[in-house]
C-alpha cells in the first residue's frame, strides 16, 4: 500500500519538476527564438520587424568579417576553457588538500577576479602588458579569459569536493597505483560532474566576454562580441542574427547526433552480450 | 636521504597541483592588483590617465554622498537578484542532480546554450519582444487585454529579468554540482528513520547542499554588483549602479584613479560582507574565505 | 611576519621598476624612413562608418591589406592613443573636442599634406588643429520629432522640459552632448568653465532626464513608438526617416534661434604608428571627391569634404535629415581642460537620481 503511495507520490514530483524546468528553459530560450526570428527580418537594422528575408544569410557568406571574429573566439574559447579548466582542478584539489606558505593568500587572490569589475583587471593587465612590452593579441587576450576564469572553476569545483574524504584515493594508492594514476582513474571520475560543470562556465564566460577582449585585443583580430558591440552604437545588423542561428542549429543537430550514435552503440554493445 | 623524501612525497605534489595556479593568481591577479592600489594614490593627468604624482585626491571624492547612494543601490539590487537566483535555480538544479548522469550533463548543456550566443544580443531581443510596438503588446492589445501599448521596456521589472535570467546558470551550476554528491542512501536512511520528506529536505538535503549554495552567492552576488550591461540595454542608461560608474571612470569620464578608488572600495564592501556572512553562517570548511 | 615584509617589499621594487621604465621598452622607435613600404594598414574607427567598398577598392589598388578594429565609445579611441596606440595603429579615430589635449600631450603625430592634396578639398572652417588631423564626416545633433504623436512643437532646447513631454525623450548619451544644450537653453556659453553655470545646467538636465524614457538607441526608439521625440545625431535620423518611408512623420525642430552643436569625427596618426606612408595615402584616398561622395551613399552623415558633398548622389542631397534652415548656428565641442571633472561630477549626479 505505501509503496504505491511513494510511487505516486514520485510520478506527481517528476511531473511538476518537469513542468518546472520547461518554464525556465522557456524563459531562458525566449530572447534566442526572437533571435534567430530577426535574422529573417528585412531591415537594415533590427529596429522592428518589417518582413521576411534570407539575404542576411546569403550575406553572411561574403562577410568575413562576422564569421572570422566568430572563429576567432570559438579558438580562444576552447582553449580558455582547456587552460583554466586544468589549472582550475589540480588546484582546487591541491589548495583543499596541501597546506603551505601563502595558501591563505592564493585562497584570497582566487575571489578578486570575481569581485573585481572586470575593466578594473583589463585595464591593470593592459598596463602591465604595455610596460613590459608584450603585444596585444590573442595571447593577451587568453590570459585575460583565463585569469577570471580560473576562478570561476576553482570555486565551482570547491563545491563538489567540499566535505569529501581521502579514504578512495588512499585505498588506491594502498593496491599499488601511483598518484598520477589515482588521480586519473580514481579521483577524476569522481569529481567529473564539478569538472564538467566548471568546463561549461568557463567556455560560457569565455565566448562572451566582451571587457576583456575589447581592452586587450590587437589590430588584426576581433572577437565576436567586441565587434558585436561596437555595432551597438548605431544597430546590430541581422547578419549577426543569422550567424548566432546558424550556430545554434550546428550545436543542436551535433547534441542530436551524439545521442544518436550513443544510442546506436548502446544497442549494438546489447546485441552483442546477448550473443 | 630524508628531505629528498619528504620533498618528493609532500613538496612536490603540494607543487604541482597548487602550482599553477598560485603561480597564475601572482601574476595576472596580485600583481595587476597591487598596481590598481597603487594608482588608486596616484593623480589624474588631463586625458584622464595617470600621473604618478602622490594624492588622496580619489580617496576624498568618494565620500561624496552620490557614492554611497549608487552604493546602496547596487547591493539592494543584487541581492534581489541573488535571492531570486536562489529560489528559482534550486529546485531546478534538485530536478537535474536527481536525473541520471547522461541526461543531466545534456539539461546542464541545455542550459548553457543560450549563453554562447551573445548576452548583448539577447538583451536586445529582449527589447525586441516588449516594445511598444513590439509582438507581446500587439498580442495583449488584440486580444483586448489592454487598450494602449504598456511600456514594459526601460523599467525596473525588465532589468530584473534580465539580470536573473544573465545569472541564473551561475546559480544552478554549483548547487547542483553540490546536490549530485548527495548520496542517496542519506535520503533513504533518513526515510526509513521516520522523517517526513521536509524534514528530509530541511535537515539533511540543505545543510549537506550548503556548499553548493555559498558558492552560487559568491558567484551571483559579486558579479551583480559589478555588472553594467544589463541595466545599460533594459535599463535605457538612466540609472547607474557601481558596476556602471566604475566602467565610466575608465571610459567616457576619464578618471583613472578614482575607479582604481572605487575598485578598492568595492573589494573592501564585498569582503566585509562575505567576512560576515561567513561568520554569521558559521562556515568551517570555507578555506576559500 | 618577516616573510611578509619581505615579500610586500619585492612587490614595492618592482612597482617602482614598472613607473620607472615609462614605455621604453614598450616601442621601438619609429624608423618612417623604412626602406621598404608598408604593406599592412591598421585603423581604428567606428563600426559601420565606412563602406566595406571603398576598402576593398582600396586594398586592391594598392596591393596592401587594410585591418579595421572598431571601437564602441569615444573613450576606447583614447585609450588606445594615450596607452601606446601607435604599437598597434596607423590611424585612429577621434573627435575635434580631444585634439588640443592631444596635441599638447604629444600623442599624435604631424601630418605631412604634401601627400595628401586631396585634403584641399576640406572646408576650413571645419577643420581645428590642421597639422595633425584629416576630418572625416560630421554630425549635427539636433531634435527630430514624430509630429503626429509628440504632444509638444519643439522650437528650442526649453521645449524639452515641458512636463507634457515626460517619458517621451529619447536621447543620446554622454555630458558633452547633454550639459551644452543645458547651458545654451539657459543663455550660457555651450563649453562654459563656470562651475555656477554647470550647476544651473545639472537642474536643467534634472528635468530634462524626467522626460527622458531612455539614453542610447534613441532613433529606435522613435521608429518604434516608445518614445515621440529624439535628440541625436542626424545620421541616424536620416536612417530612421528612409527606414519609415512614405510613413515618414519625423520632422526636425525648427529652432528659432538656438544652435545645435556640430561635431566632427577626424583620423590621427598616433606617435609611434608604423605604417605612416600607407596611412597618408589612405587619407588621401578617402578625401577623394568621387571615393567619399560613394562612401556617402551608404552612410549618408554629414561630410566636412565640400568638393564630396557636390558629387554626392541626389538622394543625398536632397536627404530630409539634413533639410533645416539654421545649419549656420552651430557650436562646436571645445576642450574645457581641467572643468571636465565639474561637468563628470554633476553628470554622475544626474544619473545616480534619488
Amino acid at each position: 500500500m505505501s509503496i504505491s503511495k511513494k510511487q505516486k507520490r514520485k510520478r506527481l514530483e517528476d511531473v511538476i519538476g518537469a513542468i518546472y524546468s520547461i518554464a525556465i528553459y522557456t524563459i531562458l530560450y525566449v530572447p534566442v527564438f526572437v533571435m534567430m526570428i530577426f535574422s529573417f527580418n528585412n531591415q537594415r537594422y533590427n529596429y522592428y520587424w518589417n518582413g521576411f528575408t534570407t539575404q542576411w544569410y546569403s550575406k553572411l557568406f561574403t562577410n568575413s568579417a562576422v564569421i572570422g571574429s566568430l572563429w576567432y573566439s570559438l579558438v580562444i574559447a576552447v582553449l580558455a576553457t582547456v587552460i583554466s579548466v586544468a589549472i582550475g582542478t589540480i588546484g582546487a584539489l591541491g589548495l583543499k588538500k596541501y597546506e603551505f606558505r601563502g595558501k591563505k593568500f592564493v585562497n584570497n587572490m582566487l575571489y578578486i577576479p570575481i569581485i573585481v569589475p572586470e575593466i578594473v583587471m583589463a585595464v591593470a593587465l593592459l598596463i602591465i602588458f604595455m610596460k613590459i612590452g608584450l603585444a596585444l593579441g590573442m595571447g593577451t587576450i587568453l590570459i585575460g579569459h583565463c585569469t577570471f576564469c580560473i576562478p570561476y572553476a576553482v570555486v565551482t569545483i570547491k563545491g563538489r569536493i567540499s566535505g569529501d574524504g581521502y579514504s578512495l584515493e588512499e585505498a588506491s594508492m594502498d593496491l599499488g597505483a601511483n598518484r598520477i594514476q589515482t588521480f586519473i582513474n580514481v579521483t577524476l571520475p569522481s569529481i567529473m560532474p564539478g569538472v564538467m560543470s566548471a568546463a561549461f562556465l568557463s567556455f560560457t564566460l569565455s565566448i562572451d566576454d566582451v571587457v576583456m577582449s575589447n581592452m586587450l585585443a590587437g589590430a588584426k583580430n576581433s572577437t565576436l562580441p567586441v565587434l558585436i558591440l561596437s555595432m551597438n552604437k548605431s544597430g546590430i545588423t541581422p547578419d549577426v542574427n543569422a550567424l548566432t542561428t546558424i550556430m545554434i542549429l550546428v550545436i543542436v543537430i551535433a547534441m542530436v547526433l551524439n545521442n544518436i550514435i550513443k544510442y546506436a552503440l548502446k544497442k549494438r554493445n546489447k546485441a552483442e552480450a546477448t550473443i | 636521504m630524508n628531505k629528498k623524501n619528504i620533498f618528493k612525497r609532500k613538496t612536490l605534489p603540494a607543487l604541482a597541483m597548487a602550482g599553477p595556479v598560485s603561480l597564475w593568481m601572482i601574476l595576472f591577479v596580485a600583481l595587476p592588483m597591487l598596481y590598481i592600489i597603487y594608482i588608486s594614490f596616484m593623480s589624474r593627468g588631463v586625458f584622464g590617465d595617470v600621473v604618478y604624482k602622490f594624492s588622496l585626491e580619489s580617496y576624498g571624492t568618494l565620500l561624496d554622498s552620490t557614492y554611497f547612494k549608487v552604493i546602496v543601490k547596487s547591493i539592494n539590487a543584487a541581492l534581489k537578484t541573488t535571492v531570486l537566483c536562489l529560489l528559482i535555480g534550486y529546485p531546478f538544479a534538485y530536478y537535474i542532480a536527481k536525473k541520471p548522469k547522461e541526461v543531466a550533463s545534456r539539461l546542464i548543456m541545455l542550459i548553457m546554450i543560450p549563453f554562447w550566443t551573445n548576452s548583448l544580443m539577447r538583451l536586445n531581443s529582449w527589447l525586441l519582444l516588449f516594445q511598444t510596438s513590439g509582438p507581446v503588446n500587439q498580442f495583449l492589445q488584440s486580444t483586448g487585454f489592454i487598450n494602449a501599448p504598456m511600456s514594459f521596456v526601460y523599467t525596473d521589472g525588465l532589468v530584473m529579468v534580465g539580470m536573473i535570467t544573465t545569472m541564473l546558470p551561475f546559480a544552478v551550476l554549483p548547487m547542483y554540482s553540490s546536490i549530485e554528491k548527495l548520496s542517496k542512501s542519506l535520503l533513504e536512511a533518513s526515510a526509513d528513520l521516520g522523517a517526513s520528506r521536509r524534514t528530509t529536505f530541511f535537515r539533511i538535503t540543505l545543510p549537506l547542499t550548503f556548499p553548493g549554495i555559498f558558492s552560487s552567492i559568491i558567484l551571483v552576488f559579486i558579479p551583480s554588483l559589478g555588472i553594467y550591461t544589463v541595466t545599460d540595454m533594459l535599463g535605457g542608461g538612466k540609472v547607474l549602479y557601481i558596476g556602471n560608474i566604475i566602467k565610466n571612470q575608465f571610459g567616457a569620464i576619464r578618471n583613472w584613479p578614482l575607479g582604481a578608488a572605487l575598485s578598492v572600495l568595492l573589494i573592501v564592501i564585498t569582503g566585509m560582507l562575505i567576512y560576515i556572512y561567513t561568520r554569521f553562517a558559521k562556515i568551517e570548511d570555507m578555506e576559500v574565505v | 611576519m618577516k616573510k611578509v615584509i619581505s615579500i610586500l617589499l619585492t612587490m614595492v621594487l618592482i612597482m617602482g621598476l614598472f613607473t620607472g621604465c615609462t614605455g621604453t621598452k614598450a616601442g621601438s622607435t619609429v624608423d618612417s624612413s623604412n626602406a621598404a613600404p608598408s604593406t599592412e594598414l591598421n585603423i581604428y574607427m567606428w563600426q559601420q562608418y565606412i563602406s566595406d567598398d571603398l576598402i576593398a577598392k582600396f586594398e586592391e589598388e594598392n596591393k596592401v591589406k587594410v585591418n579595421l578594429s572598431y571601437m564602441s565609445d569615444n573613450a576606447d579611441a583614447i585609450t588606445k592613443l594615450t596607452a601606446g596606440g601607435g604599437q598597434e595603429y596607423d590611424l585612429i579615430m577621434t573627435c575635434d573636442a580631444y585634439m588640443e589635449s592631444l596635441v599638447k600631450g604629444g600623442y599624435v603625430e604631424k601630418i605631412n599634406f604634401e601627400n595628401i592634396p586631396n585634403a584641399s578639398n576640406i572646408n576650413e572652417s571645419y577643420w581645428t588643429a590642421k597639422e595633425y588631423c584629416v576630418p572625416y564626416l560630421m554630425n549635427y545633433i539636433y531634435i527630430i520629432y514624430n509630429k503626429d504623436t509628440s504632444p509638444v512643437e519643439i522650437k528650442s532646447y526649453n521645449d524639452l522640459i515641458n512636463p507634457a513631454l515626460k517619458g517621451q525623450i529619447a536621447s543620446i548619451d554622454g555630458a558633452r552632448n547633454l550639459f551644452p544644450i543645458a547651458l545654451v537653453a539657459l543663455g550660457y556659453d555651450p563649453n562654459s568653465t563656470n562651475e555656477s553655470e554647470i550647476a544651473e545646467a545639472y537642474e536643467w538636465l534634472v528635468k530634462y532626464n524626467q522626460n527622458v524614457v531612455a539614453y542610447g538607441n534613441a532613433e529606435q526608439n522613435l521608429t518604434n513608438g516608445t518614445a515621440s521625440v529624439a535628440f541625436t545625431y542626424d545620421g541616424n535620423a536620416s536612417w530612421a526617416m528612409s527606414e519609415l518611408g512614405e510613413k515618414n512623420n519625423l520632422v526636425i525642430a525648427d529652432f528659432e534661434k538656438d544652435p545645435v552643436q556640430l561635431g566632427f569625427d577626424l583620423y590621427v596618426v598616433p606617435k609611434g604608428a608604423k605604417h605612416v606612408d600607407l596611412a597618408e595615402k589612405f587619407l588621401n584616398y578617402i578625401t577623394d571627391p568621387k571615393v567619399m561622395a560613394a562612401n556617402l551613399v551608404e552612410y549618408p552623415y554629414s561630410c566636412p569634404n565640400d568638393a564630396a558633398v557636390e558629387a554626392a548622389s541626389d538622394t543625398y542631397k536632397n536627404d530630409p535629415a539634413r533639410d533645416f534652415d539654421y545649419k549656420k548656428n552651430v557650436f562646436f565641442q571645445k576642450d574645457v581642460g581641467e572643468a571636465i571633472t565639474i561637468y563628470n561630477d554633476y553628470y554622475q549626479k544626474l544619473k545616480v537620481g534619488e
